[in-house]
């Protein structure tokens, strides 16, 4: 389950933008939107005729493999990083 | 007996794979489970862990850069979507596909099949030279 996500954005103008996120705060958090989305994943799942157990555990397997994912993209004096631990 | 392995069965019992490949396909699904019941100190010595993207670039005379780094867990488990795709949606992206004069048949893709593709891109390195940049696709 990810701990931690890391956001760094460098602007043009040379100003920077660091954002930590803790993942479980956030979500307590957010915690009325994530019911909402997984009752949406669930009649979603029944609409398309796909299992809701299956489907509720494929996204747990992906989200609980996001740690060590880092993306980084550099353009010429633009630049943005996402650490996921 | 779960799901992915009685698929397996099921598919060596139609004929549709040999009971080599069946072997392979329930080794993987073991190799896929195990790291995570083990933890790290469990896994193979020097077996790669992450799929890493390098692309260097020059655009309008500016320099980019892109460097991405997923874990293989990432890919084993986002194979498993594959299963989540609506039959209908399977049967209209065949139709499309013949259309296109490609007869590929996505209802026979498997995740059991993804999930071995990923289990050997282990020594996989892609590299793609162009006069703007470089792509490096690997695995670490």
């Amino acid at each position: 389950m990810p701990q931690l996500v890391t956001v760094r954005v460098k602007r043009p103008d040379r100003r920077r933008i660091r954002v930590w996120v803790p993942v479980l705060p956030a979500v307590l958090v957010f915690s009325p939107v994530v019911v909402l989305a997984v009752l949406g994943v669930v009649v979603a799942c029944l609409v398309y005729r796909v299992g809701v157990a299956r489907a509720l555990n494929t996204g747990r397997r992906v989200v609980c493999a996001l740690p060590g994912t880092r993306f980084d993209m550099e353009y010429s004096r633009t630049a943005v990083l996402v650490i996921i631990r | 007996m779960n799901e992915q392995r009685r698929d397996i069965l099921d598919m060596l019992a139609e004929g549709k794979i040999t009971a080599d490949e069946a072997e392979r396909l329930i080794a993987a699904l073991e190799g896929d489970r195990s790291p995570a019941a083990a933890g790290p100190a469990a896994r193979p010595k020097g077996r790669a862990k992450y799929l890493r993207v390098v692309m260097e670039f020059v655009e309008d005379g500016e320099a980019g850069r892109l460097n991405v780094r997923a874990p293989l867990q990432l890919l084993r488990a986002g194979v498993q979507l594959a299963a989540l795709i609506p039959p209908r949606a399977l049967e209209r992206a065949n139709a499309e596909l013949s259309k296109s004069g490609v007869p590929f048949d996505l209802t026979q893709l498997k995740p059991e099949h993804l999930g071995a593709l990923v289990e050997h891109l282990d020594e996989t390195v892609v590299e793609l030279e162009m006069s703007d940049g470089h792509l490096r696709v690997y695995c670490e």
